[in-house]
């Protein structure tokens, strides 16, 4: 509960229950005030099921329309990608406009970032790190900026994988370059560098907007160092992590500490923040996550160790259930229940409770391999897994 | 009277050394372990398994199918998320066929890779006539495990190996095993997990088992198990190239008539030797064979197919010359012509070299011919110098050198 109260919807005036960005609002993968029935007792409706370009890239909502990113093969070595938009009702394509060449990738092919979304435009990172801003209404391409040809980015393993994220006039997002270009804002009209930080390649980490300690900041954690900025791009603080590249996202909770986790050892690291000044005050093996994200709620965090969901205490790192059967699945929470997908496409749904693993129903929502978290906008949940898309009605 | 107490001390110092009472231990644990699992006398009514099912890895799910025999050999036909993997284990040495690793023919596993097919061929519980092969078992204590109440037994194989196993304190079942595995043929510390036990015809096999190692994750889902089907022992040994196999026309033991172009400019009959001609690994065909030509000469010739230059190759060496010469050369339905026109030894280019050709020419299943020529312009035009006649030798002529 605290952690809800701390996190506050920065991305955007949004309203609650939109889907806006990696993560959803807060970027936190939960949604408060959501009551729901048991899936035993009413199965979620299936509303539509889609196909849809390759990608792991989540499903973003807002103003009825879902946003994300796709991309097209022409050929068996050519393809294109794509940021579309969709149709949350019906699911069928608004339009579609290209960013860049497809990734192709023996264990996916497609884009692994998640686009930000605007009050007026959409924000996207492309597999090949070139950041663009598209108009919501019709797609049309505002300015783009190439990572590689203009700071010497590098492409990672997997392609860029970061998710933009929009604070103020700005969009920040990680962005490996050269000459202390770790991290970089633009101004989200222009495409204008406004201010850099940080050193580092590419990795896979999206920054989190939170408050620590009542003042306004953004962290990032990359390669093994995890930073502290002002939304100005000043550094508050940084910290020397065991951690090495972590995919999930950082877990801001009790309004000044940090859970950070990764599948190598030591798997995960809990630190304080007190007057600018960082502090590891716990470390654990009991919550690798690989990539996928976990989530904090009311003093635990549930989330997939390797491939199976586990709860633990996020004090001492206690495992408090085990289950497995999921794969490298995700998850995320709304109200009390968590959401989890096989990475099969199968939809649990378990109570958030530490006392014992407790099933409330599942249905097999989508086949094939299901790498990317559910995203939840009005009642809907909306699932996508590499080749297709599909909505649930879950009230 | 100072013997028996010296005899009850001494049972009684036994009784409390850990060894004593680990071995007690294990042994009972184990014994009602085996009989969770379906009883001795089941499993000795049991050869050969074969599992189908479905195998995941990289979020795919698709069909596998595995024979295992009671002396420890193995055989699987899985996929490793999109890639066609095969692996045979014949109870010593091993083999796999694993396109990830860019390698699409069958390779010899390394020591690392034999300790995990040894852990693949076990019929499920290592426990099982585990003191007749071998192992040894120690009794750790006991531990909970994701709620439960374990039985952890340390198995160290008969080549050193050792294992974790969590024993269920209720079923005797195992829940968990700590093992050393492998990735891309490296070490990798993994955990399994056993789950969905069932009963086949009085059997108790996990239905269900999870292998976890790094951030790996690998699901065995078996959807049947046939106890002691048909297993074609072939299944084990190693494959051999595609290519090469193509040369098994060669393959067995020979009579061999030979020919040598006289001053006539004719083919003159030398009398007869013998041949004998076998694959000796994935990729080697090998023949010996001796023959004289007023010296004697001791030929060992070996045939390879080189995939990077998508050439037949020939090492032979010559006892009598004591050289070693190198032919390269194509494959054309039944007929492998071998040159070295394409082949020196120096730098600076020899005009008055001798070239030689061999053609192996498939008559039919039973014969085959080589003919042996010359060139002096670099293999435009090739003088006949011998041709050999192969004729297979039949069960009763097989000689007895």
């Amino acid at each position: 509960m605290v952690s809800s109260i701390i996190n506050f919807a920065h991305a955007q005036e949004t309203p609650n229950q939109e889907w806006n960005q990696f993560r959803g609002v807060n970027r936190s993968g939960s949604a408060d005030n959501v009551q729901l029935t048991s899936f035993n007792e009413k199965t979620p409706k299936l509303i539509w099921k889609k196909k849809l370009g390759d990608g792991f890239s989540e499903l973003t909502i807002a103003g009825g329309n879902i946003y994300t990113m796709i991309s097209e093969r022409q050929d068996s070595i050519t393809g294109n990608e794509f940021i579309a938009a969709f149709d949350a009702k019906t699911g069928d394509e608004i339009w579609r406009t290209k960013v860049d060449k497809m990734f192709f990738d023996t264990f996916g092919d497609g884009p692994r970032s998640t686009p930000a979304i605007g009050e007026n435009n959409i924000y996207s990172l492309s597999s090949y790190g070139k950041l663009t801003a598209n108009s919501k209404k019709d797609g049309k391409t505002l300015w783009q900026i190439d990572f590689m040809k203009e700071y010497g980015s590098k492409i990672p393993r997997w392609g860029f994988s970061s998710s933009p994220v929009l604070v103020g006039k700005n969009v920040i997002v990680e962005v490996g370059g050269t000459d202390s270009r770790a991290f970089m804002a633009f101004d989200k009209e222009t495409g204008k560098e406004v201010w850099k930080k940080g050193e580092g390649m590419a990795t896979y980490n999206s920054p989190v907007v939170t408050k620590i300690n009542e003042e306004e900041c953004i962290i990032f954690a990359n390669g093994r160092k995890v930073y502290s900025l002002t939304t100005a791009g000043d550094t508050l603080w940084t910290y020397n992590s065991p951690v090495s590249n972590p995919t999930g996202m950082p877990i801001v909770f009790d309004g000044n500490k940090i859970f950070i986790s990764a599948v190598r050892n030591p798997a995960f690291i809990v630190l304080e923040v007190n007057d600018n000044k960082a502090k590891e005050i716990s470390r654990g093996t009991s919550m690798k996550n690989d990539y996928s994200s976990s989530l904090h709620h009311n003093g635990y965090v549930y989330g997939f160790h390797v491939a199976a969901l586990q709860c633990i205490s996020v004090e001492t790192g206690e495992k408090k259930w085990t289950k497995r059967g999921f794969g490298k699945g995700s998850l995320i929470r709304l109200g009390d229940q968590l959401m989890v997908l096989s990475d099969k496409g199968k939809l649990i749904q378990v109570k958030a409770t530490p006392e014992a693993y407790t099933e409330l129903g599942s249905i097999q929502a989508i086949e094939g391999k299901s790498w990317t978290a559910p995203s939840f906008a009005n009642g809907k949940i909306y699932l996508r897994n590499l080749t297709e898309m599909a909505c649930y009605e879950l009230k | 009277m100072k013997l028996k107490k010296l005899h009850a001390f001494v049972m009684f110092a036994l009784f409390l050394t850990p060894s004593f009472l680990s071995a007690q231990t294990a042994d009972e644990i184990i014994a009602k372990h085996i009989k969770a699992h379906g009883g001795a006398e089941k499993w000795e009514q049991v050869n050969a398994l074969k599992i189908t099912g479905r195998f995941t890895a990289f979020s795919l799910e698709k069909d596998f199918t595995t024979y295992k025999t009671k002396c420890g050999a193995y055989y699987s036909d899985l996929y490793l998320g999109e890639q066609h993997v095969f692996e045979g284990f014949n109870g010593k040495c091993g083999w796999t066929i694993d396109p990830w690793q860019e390698i699409d023919f069958a390779r010899n596993i390394n020591t690392i890779e034999t300790n995990v097919f040894k852990q693949k061929a076990e019929f499920f519980t290592p426990f099982l006539n585990y003191k007749e092969k071998g192992h040894q078992v120690e009794f750790v204590g006991k531990e909970n495990v994701d709620g439960s109440e374990m039985y952890v037994l340390k198995l160290t194989r008969n080549d050193g190996k050792s294992e974790k196993w969590f024993l269920d304190a209720k079923t005797y079942l195992e829940y968990k095993c700590e093992a050393s595995w492998v990735d891309f043929a490296r070490p990798a510390p993994a955990e399994m997990y056993f789950d969905d036990f069932r009963n086949v015809d009085g059997i108790i096999l996990p239905f269900f088992v999870e292998r976890i190692f790094w951030q790996r994750d690998r699901i065995t889902q078996i959807e049947n198990v046939e106890i002691n089907p048909k297993v074609d022992k072939s299944l084990f040994a190693m494959p051999k190239r595609k290519e090469i196999s193509k040369l098994s026309f060669m393959q067995g033991d020979w009579n061999v008539k030979l020919e040598f172009v006289g001053r006539q400019g004719t083919y003159q009959e030398r009398g007869t030797t013998e041949s004998c001609i076998q694959f000796a690994s994935t990729n080697l065909l090998q023949e010996k064979i001796s023959y004289e030509n007023y010296f004697p000469n001791t030929l060992s010739i070996n045939f390879t197919y080189d995939a990077t230059s998508k050439k037949y190759r020939i090492a032979a060496f010559n006892d009598f010359t004591s050289t070693f010469d190198m032919f390269q050369g194509d494959l054309n339905e039944n007929t492998l012509i071998m040159e070295d026109t394409h082949i020196s030894y120096s730098e600076n280019k020899n005009a008055n070299r001798t070239c030689r050709q061999f053609i192996y020419t498939k008559i039919d299943e039973n014969q085959f011919t080589v003919e042996n020529k010359i060139s002096n312009d670099e293999g435009k035009n090739w003088i006949p110098q011998a041709r050999l006649t192969y004729t297979r030798k039949t069960n009763e002529n097989l000689s007895k050198k």
